[in-house]
């Protein structure tokens, strides 16, 4: 994973146990004119560093973020060789797609006109240079696509991954999302939608079901799962983390960015009855929980409306509050981070939960970390567009 | 402008539109392009450096012929103002 807490997975963790953010504030360019000032950036020389590593040189920065990203997982899922990876499929979230590129074209096109574009900006910019880049660079020859719905774009990629593997149309697959656009326009454009908090104090801005949160915190970052048919997976002896089990899809048809709590029950209970799991069997809940005012309170009104009883004892918790809200990446970062939690058993805090909100009528985690029962999870992701993406994963037990 | 300089500057050129890195000591003006990783879609790239670093207008039809680095900066020798 790449995110602004760091690309290890141990020293991601070890920050979110100690209750650590990644959201600081915007100095790389001027927010002064902006109500949010505080994003939650990607350290540039750790990610130059990585791309150095893979032997390239920095390009879009969202390609690249998919890239370190997908380089790790290939490495942790032991998947070395070209024989190993022939047909394995890129399937990759993203939201905003190469937004660095696209922002360097306009300001080229304004300042120079026509011939200050840069001859290959559509094969860079087009979304699907990112998925199209990792199968290059890593030799993964079966189908790669980038799927774009907002927020549940790493979540739909995964759902549709897992499905494409179960109905034998795939072995293996490199999943998961890839976001970075916090450059001037974008992170203006975000602004100016009303969607993102004006704490001033990057500690504080983001606190998803808190009474006095007042919006989310937009960050950059990638994730990359290797999904691939656990039958295999076993025989060749990979270190097999955990299982998807279910996966629940729908759209709201409702409004472009507000969400409907029958919208997204659709998608939680698809997700349960694919996985033939009761809501009271869930140990935790990884919530899309944004901090909006209308994102925590229609989740948790969705949640309870399916869950019933069981969501007064299931925890629910956010990690946005510490990787900011990552849009088309953040269902990749967060279930990674799920199944993390589920091995370890620790469920990461609501950071700054001091009073709930008592619309968000759930269990929630409170200001601390606490203990996870059992293996199973839910993880929860919808978009702007009114699409919802549910998983359901088991901690493996090998 | 002497060709030691335009080779100065083009290496920087070059090497914003690579995607990975070159090493100069192994290049000399008989290496090829596209053995440096510049193919048909990466030359754009180089040509669209030259043309922000020299303040030219060269187009990809104009150095077809062009497979070497030394015959690239014969090419824009021949375009620079002295």
């Amino acid at each position: 994973m790449v995110t602004a807490l760091g690309f290890d997975e141990e020293a991601v963790w070890s920050a979110l146990m100690r209750g650590e953010t990644g959201i600081r504030a915007v100095t790389a360019f001027d927010v002064s004119q902006l109500p949010c000032r505080v994003a939650a950036q990607v350290d540039d020389a750790e990610l130059e560093d990585a791309v150095s590593a893979l032997g390239r040189l920095p390009g879009d920065r969202a390609t690249d973020m998919a890239l370190v990203a997908a380089a790790r997982a290939l490495h942790q899922a032991g998947l070395a060789t070209a024989q190993a990876r022939a047909g394995a499929a890129t399937i990759l979230g993203t939201g905003m797609g190469p937004a660095h590129t696209f922002f360097e074209a306009y300001e080229s096109y304004y300042d120079k006109g026509p011939r200050g574009l840069r001859p290959t900006t559509v094969p860079r910019a087009m979304y699907n240079a990112l998925s199209a880049q990792v199968s290059m660079v890593f030799g993964l020859t079966g189908p790669n696509y980038v799927l774009v719905s907002a927020c549940a774009s790493a979540t739909n990629a995964l759902g549709d991954a897992f499905r494409r593997i179960r109905d034998g149309h795939l072995e293996v697959a490199l999943c998961g999302g890839a976001e970075s656009f916090l450059n001037p326009l974008f992170f203006a454009v975000w602004n100016r939608l009303g969607v993102l908090s004006k704490g001033a104090d990057p500690e504080r801005a983001c606190r998803p079901f808190d009474q006095a949160r007042d919006g989310t915190v937009v960050g950059e970052g990638a994730a990359v799962l290797v999904l691939e048919e656990l039958g295999r997976a076993r025989e060749r002896g990979a270190r097999v983390r955990g299982e998807i089990l279910g996966y629940g899809e729908s759209s709201d048809a409702g409004h472009l960015t507000r969400p409907s709590v029958d919208g997204q029950s659709i998608a939680l209970r698809g997700a349960l009855a694919e996985a033939e799991v009761e809501p009271a069997d869930l140990d935790y809940v990884n919530a899309h929980g944004t901090a909006t005012r209308w994102n925590d309170t229609a989740e948790c009104a969705s949640l309870r409306q399916v869950m019933g009883p069981a969501a007064d004892r299931v925890p629910v918790g956010s990690t946005k509050s510490y990787f900011g809200h990552t849009l088309g990446a953040s269902g990749a970062i967060e279930t990674a981070l799920t199944l993390v939690a589920l091995e370890r058993g620790m469920a990461p805090a609501n950071r700054c939960l001091e009073d709930p909100d008592p619309e968000c009528a759930v269990r929630l985690v409170g200001a601390a970390a606490e203990p996870i029962g059992g293996s199973l999870a839910m993880k929860n992701s919808f978009g702007f567009g009114g699409g919802n993406a549910v998983l359901i994963v088991h901690r493996s037990e090998s | 402008m002497r060709r030691e300089e335009i080779l100065e500057r083009m290496k920087g050129v070059m090497e914003e539109a690579a995607t990975e890195p070159i090493d100069w000591s192994k290049v000399d003006e008989s290496s090829s392009l596209e053995g440096l990783g510049f193919d048909s879609l990466a030359i754009l790239d180089v040509l669209y450096g030259v043309e922000q670093e020299f303040e030219l207008e060269v187009d990809a039809e104009e150095v077809t012929d062009v497979e070497t680095l030394g015959e690239l900066l014969t090419a824009l020798e021949e375009r620079i103002e002295p």
